[in-house]
């Protein structure tokens, strides 16, 4: 076996030296099966969507991409229907979010994690805002984290599932500054931001395209924003870091990856095309209505990202009290 | 009245040829998704999507509603002919459309429904146009208390879906929201009900339940007997396809009704349009001078139900367009499609682009026409499938659930359920347990146990926050109305008996 591998690499090495700038011999010779856990119109549907238009008209692929929903366990039926189904398809690929690394660690039922897969590239990081209520007397993160310490378990936030970004936030906030409050779920976005509109609830986390409007329109107030380094669009609100909170980001990742099994050429295959893919205008454009930031990362260092990640993940949903199955 | 201003600038773009065109096609495609049970509106729109961004916004945008509110036409079809929901907004019109078809009057169903839609789609379009920004307001002071008691108002009226026996309606309908309950916890993350099973783990979708229960059970139970080959009667001539005047008589409250009631619930981003439809059959039962007939073919029974789910669209139109929320899976994947084509959805966007609401508001009613016009011609041709043998017709009502079911998800799983099912609504059948109890609960479980949970958490579990509060206070006195209503009935019923 090692030295089977060992010939591989050889042959992959001349190879790549033969073909310096393209793909290592292969190409897909059919349409490509890109799925998505959500059902039409979710998240990772609609970004599937997108970067499948994209291809289209930027003509990166001598194929079609197609998008098949695969719902159902948050996940876990997308995530077990490559490794069992799939595994070895070199024309099968897979949006994945951060919930298909932190949903196997708190359902047993979910008998597949993205270790099981391969890790083609990191896409997109989507940056998010804590906002409140325009007329809330909180002009900042500290503002609302010092009423939440004087009223412990009265201001209430509304969010997504345990587990979701949103929550993720909420425990390293409170972790770090002895403050507590409630985490109202709402299962629908729109329901989330009427809470909040309403007067329902006292501060959320939005995506910065929706808060850009809801300030324009005088609703929302932006008290801090979770990112690394402060939006071209919001230069005057500080990150989590720069309002006094010494808690680690929590970004919001999407890219994707291959069933397991796939060839090291196709690997590299896929790395070039979408390295080709984020320069072409359609996608700059793309994450720039979005404002989402730019988070390409290839094989490798998405590999070690998902770990890291992984480990973090665990740590808080176990300060949480989550129970956590592996 | 500058409102007349802009919906003649808004008639100029929606009558331009090109927008015309889009309109048609949306209304079209619509009716015809809305025909085949499984694929929705939502999942439409989402594959439509990538096509659109090379159109000019407007004409997208209509065309994209256009196939929203068409999908709304044609769900009845199935429905009313075959016992086959679509989708969960069309459940109620199974109750009686279905028992009219039955009896031979399928075809005056059908127009019973394309017209109750076309009043109600109508009224629905007025309203965005007229009452819009206050009426996003009242919506917002809706939160999760007073969803707990709309919900509440909802699963009362199993009072009045119940069949014979009262016992018999509240144990469907607990199983129903024992279903309801199983998948995964919104607010602990916790599995429920799941059997160590991924694929449980969303709980078991809506189509499954309802295309095995209504479909299924009722080819199942007609196998039984020799009488398996008799066609269902349908009167020849064209006059006894379409409805009479006596029908539109006897639905002219429902109209109403069902427009009113659906397009207020549409307003709320929390509710949808199967709570509305069930509440809009629950009012038109309760006010009827014939509540016994309900659920053995009444065309009010039909026109009330999908007059809401009609209107809702216009209604669930108001927070998308005024505020920026969706409120259901459709208006979510709108909302994507407008940052797509770059128009920054949002509290400002009627301000920002007049052209393109007024256009829309416009195209809804010139497409509301189109859906009239193209839905009545086809009432008689979809009535002659009724004359189809029962040895073509039932196997062919399987086949079109099994794709139904398939394509939602595309697992099998889930085929595997609605065989489950289908075995449950046959034996519900033999046993004389009325569906219609189970799927109410099926279908506001879910957002009944979140409501109450989520004022829970608001309020740090002190339960007066659901009567403090007027609007919740309100509904939760009419539900308990509702409840006891049937006990006075007795009671008078049993007062006359003891005199004579």
């Amino acid at each position: 076996m090692k030295s089977r591998s060992r010939t591989l690499i050889i042959g992959l090495v001349l190879a790549a030296a033969a073909f310096p700038a393209h793909s290592q011999g292969f190409t897909p010779s059919k349409p490509i099966e890109f799925y998505t856990h959500t059902g039409p119109g979710g998240g990772g549907d609609v970004f599937a969507r997108a970067i499948s238009a994209a291809m289209d008209k930027e003509k990166l692929l001598p194929v079609r991409m197609q998008v098949i929903n695969k719902t159902g366990g948050g996940g876990a039926t997308a995530m077990a229907f490559l490794v069992n189904e799939k595994k070895g398809d070199t024309h099968t690929i897979a949006v994945y979010t951060g919930l298909w690394i932190t949903n196997p660690l708190m359902r047993k039922e979910a008998k597949v994690t993205l270790k099981d897969m391969t890790p083609l590239v990191g896409l997109v990081r989507e940056p998010a805002m804590i906002v409140v209520k325009s007329d809330a007397p909180y002009k900042t993160l500290k503002d609302f984290i010092d009423a939440a310490k004087q009223k412990p378990g009265q201001l209430k936030q509304s969010a997504g599932s345990i587990g979701a970004r949103d929550w993720v936030l909420r425990q390293l906030l409170m972790t770090n500054t002895g403050a507590n409050w409630a985490y109202i779920s709402f299962p629908g976005g729109g329901e989330r931001i009427a809470a909040l509109l309403g007067g329902h609830v006292d501060m959320m986390l939005v995506e910065p395209q929706e808060a850009g409007e809801h300030i324009r329109a005088g609703n929302m107030r932006v008290i801090a924003q979770v990112t690394d380094t402060r939006l071209a669009a919001f230069p005057d609100i500080p990150t989590i870091k720069e309002s006094g909170f010494d808690i680690p980001n929590v970004p919001q990742v999407r890219g994707v990856v291959g069933p397991p099994g796939i060839p090291p050429e196709v690997v590299a295959y896929y790395e070039d095309l979408f390295a080709r893919f984020i320069k072409t205008p359609s996608w700059q454009k793309y994450l720039q209505d979005n404002l989402f930031e730019d988070g390409f990362m290839r094989s490798a260092e998405l590999a070690r990202f998902f770990d890291q990640h992984a480990v973090t993940t665990r740590a808080i949903l176990k300060e949480g009290g989550v129970k956590v199955v592996r | 009245m500058e409102v007349i201003g802009y919906i003649s600038q808004g008639f100029s773009v929606a009558l331009t040829p090109v927008n015309l065109t889009w309109c048609f096609v949306g209304v079209f495609l619509g009716t015809v998704i809305g025909i085949l049970p499984g694929l929705g509106p939502a999942a439409t729109i989402a594959m439509l999507l990538p096509l659109t961004f090379r159109m000019e916004p407007t004409g997208a945008v209509i065309m994209l509603a256009g196939i929203y509110y068409g999908s709304k036409y044609g769900g009845s079809t199935t429905s009313i002919l075959l016992n086959v929901p679509g989708e969960s907004a069309s459940v109620v019109t199974c109750f009686d459309g279905y028992q009219m078809a039955k009896r031979g009057r399928g075809g005056p169903a059908l127009g019973i429904a394309a017209i109750a839609s076309f009043v109600a789609g109508t009224v629905g379009v007025l309203g965005l146009m007229l009452v819009a920004p206050p009426l996003a307001k009242f919506a917002l002071t809706f939160s999760s208390p007073e969803y707990f008691a709309l919900m509440c108002l909802g699963l009362g009226m199993v009072v009045l879906l119940a069949g014979e026996s009262m016992t018999k309606a509240l144990l469907a309908m607990l199983v129903g929201l024992w279903l309801a309950g199983m998948g995964t916890d919104l607010f602990t993350a916790t599995s429920r009900f799941t059997f160590g099973n991924a694929e449980l783990l969303d709980g078991i979708d809506f189509v499954v339940v309802a295309i095995g229960v209504f479909a299924l059970g009722e080819v199942l139970s007609n196998l039984e007997g020799r009488e398996g080959t008799q066609m269902l009667p349908v009167p020849k001539g064209l006059r006894n396809l379409m409805p009479t005047w006596q029908d539109m008589k006897d639905c002219r409250f429902a109209f109403v009704n069902g427009s009113l009631v659906g397009f207020v619930i549409g307003v709320l981003p929390g509710a949808g349009s199967t709570i509305a439809s069930f509440i809009s059959y629950g009012i038109e039962k309760a006010v009827s001078k014939r509540p016994e007939k309900f659920g053995t073919g009444v065309p009010e029974g039909v026109a009330a139900p999908e007059g809401a789910n009609n209107a809702e669209t216009g209604g669930a139109m108001v927070p998308l367009l005024t505020l920026g929320i969706p409120g259901s899976g459709t208006t979510a994947i709108l909302l994507a499609a407008f940052i797509l084509w770059g128009l920054r959805p949002g509290p400002l966007m009627i301000q920002d682009n007049p052209t393109l609401f007024w256009g829309l508001v416009a195209s809804m009613y010139i497409g509301n026409v189109m859906l009239l016009v193209l839905n009545l011609p086809l009432v008689p041709l979809f009535a002659q499938i009724l004359r189809l043998p029962a040895y073509v017709l039932y196997p062919a009502i399987f086949g079109l659930s099994v794709v139904g079911v398939y394509s939602v998800s595309s697992s099998l799983f889930d085929v595997w359920m609605l065989a489950v099912f289908g075995l449950l609504g046959y034996g519900m059948r033999r046993l004389d347990y009325p569906a219609a109890p189970l799927i109410l609960g099926f279908v506001l479980g879910d957002s009944m146990e979140r409501a109450l949970r989520q004022s829970l958490m608001m309020s740090q579990g002190d339960l007066s926050i659901l009567v403090s509060r007027p609007i919740s206070a309100t509904m939760l006195f009419l539900t308990v109305l509702i409840l006891i209503a049937p006990l006075f009935r007795k009671a008078n019923a049993w007062r006359v008996r003891a005199i004579t």
